[in-house]
């Protein structure tokens, strides 16, 4: 316990003793974690919204103009009877000409030289969640598109699942990235390390001739890197948070016209606390290689 | 305690010691007496396996240390004090913390730190200075902190190199008594110096090294 609180107290003294260079450490670090942060933000926000996305997809059964009032209601029921189907909205010619004209009050103009509705009657169908794959969606759409009565079958599939390549290669990009800055924080946090060690060297010469092992040695510089690393993560999270804040306010009334305002969310607590521990372990890295071989040293 | 057997070193191919054969009982005192360069600080080092042999064998307490592993270094040192003509204490610490050092390596608690502390400061007459920094003493005083760090764990063998350089005749006949005291408890020491005066005084066995090679061995037995 006695020799505990001895290393602690080491490591906390190495801190001190080198401050300009625990804070250069840290706020390398820190800019470093961020930028990997900011691709895991944006990796994270970006798979979430596919995820909602996916779960939100809608079926857009088209109607033949001709189609009687019983016509509709036959193939209402025989469309919601398909095991399939998790429910379906009916909305009418003169509906979806409301729905036109309530989305794009400007453009209302366009369908007044048409005389009649132009605008075709729907279903709006929403799917079972163990159908909503690409392949099933599409099978089912194909064999609906064959059912008499319905004049076209659309759905928003594709491009939610072109973004969900985009996404798996910046899920790479990430990857990439996030290598090579965290080999950067361990060079950094190695480096700083080096500086201690070097600045030091009596004492650890002193240390190794009373008969300290070389982990006793050791140990308050791996402390010290993996404090080194946790601040530079903690650092790296505020500044992710301040630069998110300012985004998110930036965006503004954009962002509010196109409905993603709110569909971008900040790490919760669990990543934060991964990414702070992550941060440790990239410093307790750090300090291990820069203490590689020190032990082989005998005096 | 200590046999060598024809042991030889070398640093880039010139010889630091040439097959060196000599033999110390526990608690002699021993003086390596010699030159600047005739292999004296090259002894001290393979006895406290800072170094190896390139040939010979070294037998310490029973262990052959040319054939130590590196992890069993440390608890043979333990057993070990060392004292240097530079002092090597820690600036920024206290006397007191100083001479605990080697208590604390080993996880010796705070209540017997504190005693043994206390008695080896007493044992250099140090113990009035265990709150001042290293950096406010004498330079006897600096030693005197530093024999009480090599002793503080009651050690079969002290090692020193040199540890009157740059003293007074004075001064340095104060120390090396102290040395006998130590001695007088059972401690093997062995202490490498150029300083004929001090040879003369403390009037022990006197091994001669001479450009690496074992030249004469007097007072075995004194």
């Amino acid at each position: 316990m006695r020799r505990l609180g001895y290393l602690l107290r080491e490591a906390l003294t190495n801190i001190r003793l080198n401050r300009t260079t625990t804070l250069v450490a840290v706020a390398t670090t820190a800019f470093t974690l961020a930028c990997f942060g900011v691709f895991l933000l944006l990796y994270l926000n970006l798979r979430g919204m596919v995820g909602s996305l996916q779960d939100d997809i809608k079926v857009i059964v088209y109607l033949q103009d001709n189609l009687t009032a019983q016509g509709v209601t036959a193939l209402q029921h025989q469309i919601k009877a398909e095991p399939e189907v998790l429910s379906l909205t009916y909305l009418s010619k003169a509906q979806a000409l409301a729905d036109f004209h309530a989305q794009f009050p400007d453009e209302s103009h366009l369908l007044e030289g048409l005389g009649e509705n132009p605008l075709p009657a729907s279903f709006v169908v929403t799917l079972v969640p163990k159908f909503r794959s690409s392949d099933a969606v599409q099978r089912w759409s194909d064999r609906l598109r064959s059912v008499p009565g319905v004049a076209q079958v659309q759905y928003s599939r594709e491009w939610i699942e072109n973004l969900a390549v985009v996404i798996g290669y910046l899920e790479l990009a990430a990857v990439a990235v996030g290598t090579v800055l965290s080999a950067a924080s361990v060079t950094i946090i190695a480096n700083t390390i080096r500086l201690t060690v070097y600045a030091r060297r009596d004492e650890i010469e002193i240390m190794r001739l009373i008969g300290a092992t070389g982990a006793f040695i050791k140990t308050p510089y791996l402390l010290e890197g993996s404090v080194l690393g946790a601040l530079g993560a903690g650092l790296a999270l505020l500044l992710l948070k301040g630069g998110f804040e300012l985004f998110i306010d930036q965006l503004g009334p954009t962002g509010r016209f196109l409905g993603i305002e709110t569909g971008f969310r900040f790490f919760p607590a669990h990543i934060s606390f991964l990414m702070v521990l992550a941060g440790l372990v990239l410093g307790f890295l750090g300090s291990f290689v820069s203490l590689f071989g020190f032990g082989k040293v005998r005096s | 305690m200590i046999q060598l057997f024809h042991v030889s070193k070398y640093y880039d191919r010139r010889p630091a010691l040439s097959d060196m054969t000599l033999q110390i009982e526990k608690g002699e005192f021993v003086l390596l007496m010699g030159p600047s360069g005739a292999g004296k600080t090259t002894l001290l080092k393979l006895l406290f396996c800072a170094e190896r042999p390139d040939e010979g064998q070294i037998l310490v307490q029973g262990r052959n240390v040319a054939r130590i592993k590196t992890s069993q270094v440390p608890a043979l040192r333990r057993t070990m004090g060392f004292v240097f003509q530079d002092f090597k204490l820690l600036p920024k610490k206290s006397v007191f913390d100083n001479v605990a050092l080697p208590l604390l390596v080993q996880g010796v608690s705070s209540f017997d730190t504190r005693r043994k502390v206390a008695e080896a400061l007493k044992a250099v007459g140090i113990d009035h200075k265990k709150e001042s920094r290293p950096t406010m003493l004498s330079a006897g005083e600096q030693q005197r902190v530093c024999i009480a760090r090599a002793i503080v764990n009651g050690p079969l063998m002290l090692l020193a190199d040199e540890p009157t350089g740059n003293m007074d005749p004075e001064l340095a006949g104060e120390i090396m008594e102290l040395f006998k005291t130590i001695n007088a408890r059972g401690t093997t020491v062995v202490i490498a110096t150029h300083n004929r005066q001090v040879v003369e005084q403390v009037n022990r066995r006197v091994v001669t090294l001479v450009q690496g090679k074992l030249a004469s061995d007097e007072g075995a037995g004194r």
